[in-house]
C-alpha cells in the first residue's frame, strides 16, 4: 500500500484537476479527497452515491450547522455506441458547448484501463461552403481511437463508460499567475474546502457550530448529490464554492462581463436557480473588506450550481455562493488566476471565523 | 531490414517543429541538427525550400527530387489588445472548429509564450448562437500577460502554432499537429538516409518546401524544382483518409498502405512502374485516383522546365488541418520503404532516361 503524499495548494489543485471524475463516476476523486483530509481532524463520511462528507462537531453542544459544498464532478462523455468501424460515438456529461470539441484530445475510462482518442467529425476538405459554417453537433462527431474494426475497439472500451477532456495543468502568463486545466470546475471549490480543514486545525480554531465540508457528485447534470447532502445535514447555512464563467475580454461590455479574472472570489446575488440571501451575502462582502481581501458581486445573472437544490430542500437553508472567476468554463482549458485561488481561501477562512450566523 | 532510423521518433522530432509558412526559418537550427547527420549539403533558397543532398558518387550524376513540403498550417498575430488578448488570421486552410479551447504557442522575438483561444462564454450568447460557428477573427488568444509586457515580444505577424501535443492511439497510430506534412518529410528523410551510396542512381535532392499551405501557389516547390533541375521527380504528400462520413471514392483507409496518385498529371508509366515493384518488394500501397489536380506540389512541379515526370504518394491522414492529425506509422514506413525504392531502383533510373 503506498504512502499518500500530502499536497497543498498549486500542486494538490494540480493533483485534483488530473483525476479521472465525470459526472456519474466520481469514485476515484472521492479517493483522492479522502487521503488528503488524512491530517486534518474532520470526520469522514462516504455515502453510496460517493458523496463524501467531513464533518468537524463544533466546541460545546452546538445549536447551528454550516455547510460548505463543492463538487467532485467534471463535465465529461459517456460512450452511446461503438461503430463497425470502431469509431466511439458518444453524448455529453454536463453542458458542452459543441465548438469546443472538434479536434480534442479525451480519455476513456475502459474495462481494463485508460484509453485515448482524438474527437473528430467529416474533415473541412468534405464539407461544403454552408456546411462549414455550422458548428457539427456532438452527435455527428465520434472518438478515434485508431481501432482498425469494431472488435478492436471492443477488446477495451463498451458503451456505457465514460471520458474526460485529457488535459495537462499548465501554469501560464505574465509572472505565472495563471493555471490552465481541465476540472478546475469544480476541483478548485474541492481543494478550498480541504486547505480550509487544515487550516482549523493548524490555527487550533474551535468553530461554535457543526462543519460539513460536502464535497458532492453529479452537479453537472443538475441531479446532484448535493440535494442528499442538504438533506442528510439540514444546515442553517451553506457557502457554494464553485467556478464561475468570465467574458472579461476586450469589446464585451462592462455590464456583461459579469466579473473580472484577478478580482477575487465572484459572490453571487442571483442566478438562475436562487437568489441567495441578502444577509449572508452582505455580511460575506463586508468580511472581505474589513481584511483587505479582493471579492467581488457577480455582474449578471447566468449560470447555476448546487445553491439551486440546497437553498430548497428540507425546509430550507440560508445560502452564500462564491465562485473563482474562471475562462473558457466546460471546456478542455478552463482558466483561473491563482490569485484569486488565495483569495477565496481567505475568504472563507475569514466568514467561517468572524460571521454571526 | 533493420532500420537504423527510428521512424517515429524522427517524426514527432519534425512535426512538433514550427514551421508555420514563411516562417520555417524559425526552426531552422533544430531541422539541420536533426538532419545533418544523414546529408553530404544541405542549402536553403531563395524561397526558404531547404535542399538536402546525398550523392551517389557517380560522375554527371543525374538528379532525382524527393519533395516533402515543410511548412504547416498555422496563425498569425493581426492586433494585441487591453488584458494581454490577441486577435488572428489564419495562414493556409485550418480547421477553425478545432480552435476554441485549443492550446497555441505564440512564437514571439526571444519568448515562447503559451495561450489558450477563447471566445464569449454561453451565457452571453444569443439564441441559435450556439450552432454557428465563429469566424476566426472573432477568436482571442488569452496570454495571461498584460498588452505592455506582451509588447515587448509579440507584433502584429507573430506566427502562432499549435502547441506540439502528440498521442499513441491504438495500432501503432498517432495523434497530433504538423502530421502535415512533416511525417512524410520524415519518411523521405529516413528512406534517404539508410541507403548506402553506392545503391542510389543519381543525386537525390530532398526538397523540403516552402509556401505549400499558403502564398503564391505552391512557389516554393515550383522555384526549387527548377533549381534543381531534375530528371523526375516524386512527391510526398498526405492524403485524405476514409472516415465515418466520407465516401470511399475520394479517400484512402488508414492502414491501406502508402498511396499511390493515379490521375490525368501524374506520369502514367513511372507511377505504373512503380506500383509493380512495389508489389515484388511487398510494399503495402493503395491506389488514389484524382480527376483533376492532386492537390499536392505534383500541381506545379510537373510543368517546371520542359515539364518533369511526376510520381505522386500519399499519406493517409485523418482530420486533416487539425491539431490533432492522425496517421498510422505503418504506412507511414511504407512511404519510407517507397521513396527508398523511387531512388534505387535501375528500373525506374531506365524508365526515367531511356537513352543512357
Amino acid at each position: 500500500m503506498s504512502e499518500t503524499k500530502i499536497l497543498e495548494g498549486i500542486e494538490l489543485l494540480r493533483h485534483l484537476s488530473l483525476v479521472f471524475g465525470p459526472t456519474g463516476s466520481e469514485e476515484e476523486v472521492a479517493d483522492e479527497i479522502i487521503k488528503q483530509l488524512e491530517n486534518t481532524d474532520a470526520q469522514i463520511i462516504r455515502d453510496r452515491m460517493s458523496n463524501v462528507f467531513a464533518v468537524l462537531h463544533g466546541k460545546n453542544r452546538p445549536e447551528k450547522t454550516v455547510m460548505l459544498s463543492a463538487h467532485m464532478d467534471e463535465v465529461g462523455f459517456i460512450i452511446k455506441d461503438i461503430d463497425g468501424e470502431g469509431y466511439v460515438r458518444f453524448g455529453c456529461l454536463g453542458g458542452i458547448d459543441p465548438r469546443v470539441l472538434c479536434g480534442r484530445k479525451v480519455t476513456f475510462r475502459g474495462k481494463d484501463g485508460d484509453v485515448s482518442g482524438v474527437i473528430a467529425s467529416k474533415a473541412i476538405h468534405h464539407q461544403s461552403a454552408e456546411e462549414r459554417k455550422n458548428a457539427t453537433k456532438a452527435n455527428d462527431m465520434y472518438v478515434d481511437i485508431g481501432a482498425t474494426s469494431k472488435e478492436d475497439a471492443e477488446s477495451v472500451l463498451s458503451r456505457g463508460d465514460s471520458g474526460t477532456f485529457d488535459s495537462e495543468f499548465v501554469i501560464f502568463g505574465e509572472n505565472d499567475g495563471y493555471a490552465k486545466c481541465k476540472a478546475l470546475d469544480d476541483r478548485l471549490g474541492c481543494v478550498v474546502m480541504i486547505e480550509t480543514l487544515r487550516k482549523i486545525k493548524e490555527e487550533n480554531i474551535d468553530l461554535p457550530f457543526d462543519l460539513i465540508c460536502a464535497f458532492t457528485v453529479r452537479e453537472e447534470i443538475g441531479i446532484s448529490g448535493a440535494t442528499a447532502a442538504a438533506h442528510r445535514f439540514r444546515p442553517d447555512y451553506a457557502i457554494v464554492l464553485e467556478t464561475t464563467a468570465i467574458a472579461d475580454l476586450p469589446d464585451v461590455p462592462k455590464n456583461s462581463r459579469v466579473s473580472e479574472v484577478g478580482n477575487g472570489g465572484v459572490v453571487s446575488l442571483m442566478d438562475r436557480s436562487t437568489i441567495y440571501n441578502r444577509d449572508f451575502v452582505d455580511g460575506a462582502m463586508k468580511i472581505a473588506e474589513e481584511n483587505g481581501i479582493p471579492a467581488q458581486i457577480k455582474r449578471y445573472v447566468s449560470g447555476g450550481n448546487d445553491a439551486g437544490h440546497i437553498h430548497k430542500t428540507a425546509d430550507g437553508t440560508r445560502t452564500l455562493a462564491i465562485s473563482a472567476p474562471t475562462r473558457y468554463l466546460h471546456s478542455a482549458s478552463c482558466v483561473v488566476s491563482l490569485k484569486d485561488f488565495e483569495s477565496i481561501k481567505s475568504h472563507v477562512y475569514a466568514i467561517l471565523t468572524s460571521y454571526q450566523f | 531490414m533493420e532500420h537504423k532510423i527510428d521512424l517515429t521518433e524522427l517524426t514527432l522530432s519534425l512535426a512538433s517543429l514550427m514551421s508555420v509558412t514563411g516562417h520555417t526559418r524559425h526552426s531552422k537550427d533544430k531541422l539541420i541538427e536533426l538532419v545533418s547527420p544523414y546529408f553530404d549539403e544541405i542549402r536553403e533558397t531563395r524561397l526558404g525550400n531547404y535542399h538536402l543532398i546525398r550523392r551517389c558518387g557517380k560522375e554527371n550524376a543525374k538528379r532525382i527530387l524527393v519533395d516533402a513540403h515543410f511548412d504547416e498550417i498555422g496563425m498569425i498575430v493581426t492586433e494585441i489588445k487591453e488584458g494581454g488578448f490577441l486577435t488572428v488570421t489564419s495562414i493556409g486552410g485550418l480547421d477553425t472548429r478545432i480552435l476554441q479551447a485549443s492550446e497555441v504557442i505564440i512564437y514571439g522575438e526571444g519568448r515562447d509564450i503559451y495561450g489558450v483561444v477563447g471566445s464569449t462564454p454561453p451565457h452571453l450568447q444569443k439564441p441559435g448562437e450556439a450552432n454557428k460557428l465563429r469566424e476566426i477573427t472573432a477568436l482571442l488568444i488569452d496570454t495571461g500577460y498584460s498588452k505592455e509586457e506582451l509588447e515587448k515580444y509579440v507584433s502584429i505577424g507573430t506566427p502562432i502554432g499549435f502547441k506540439p501535443i502528440y498521442t499513441k492511439l491504438r495500432n501503432n497510430r498517432i495523434a497530433g499537429k504538423g502530421f502535415d506534412d512533416k511525417a512524410c518529410a520524415a519518411a523521405a528523410i529516413a528512406a534517404v538516409a539508410e541507403i548506402p551510396a553506392d545503391e542510389l542512381w543519381g543525386d537525390v535532392y530532398l526538397q523540403l518546401s516552402n509556401y505549400e499551405e499558403a502564398g503564391g501557389f505552391m512557389s516554393g516547390a515550383a522555384t526549387g524544382a527548377y533549381e534543381v533541375n531534375p530528371v523526375c521527380a516524386i512527391v510526398a504528400d498526405v492524403d485524405l483518409a476514409t472516415t465515418p462520413d466520407t465516401k470511399k471514392s475520394e479517400t484512402v483507409p488508414l492502414d491501406g498502405g502508402v498511396s499511390l496518385s493515379t490521375g490525368p498529371i501524374t506520369d502514367k508509366r513511372l507511377t505504373s512502374l512503380l506500383r509493380k515493384l512495389a508489389d515484388e518488394k511487398e510494399i503495402k500501397h493503395q491506389m488514389s485516383v484524382t480527376a483533376g489536380g492532386t492537390g499536392t506540389n505534383t500541381m506545379v512541379i510537373n510543368l517546371v522546365r520542359n515539364g518533369i515526370p511526376t510520381v505522386d504518394i500519399g499519406l493517409p491522414l485523418r482530420s486533416m488541418h487539425t491539431s490533432n492529425e492522425v496517421i498510422s506509422m505503418n504506412d507511414a514506413a511504407a512511404m519510407r520503404d517507397i521513396i527508398a525504392l523511387f531512388v534505387t531502383s535501375s528500373e525506374i533510373e531506365k524508365e526515367v532516361c531511356p537513352n543512357e
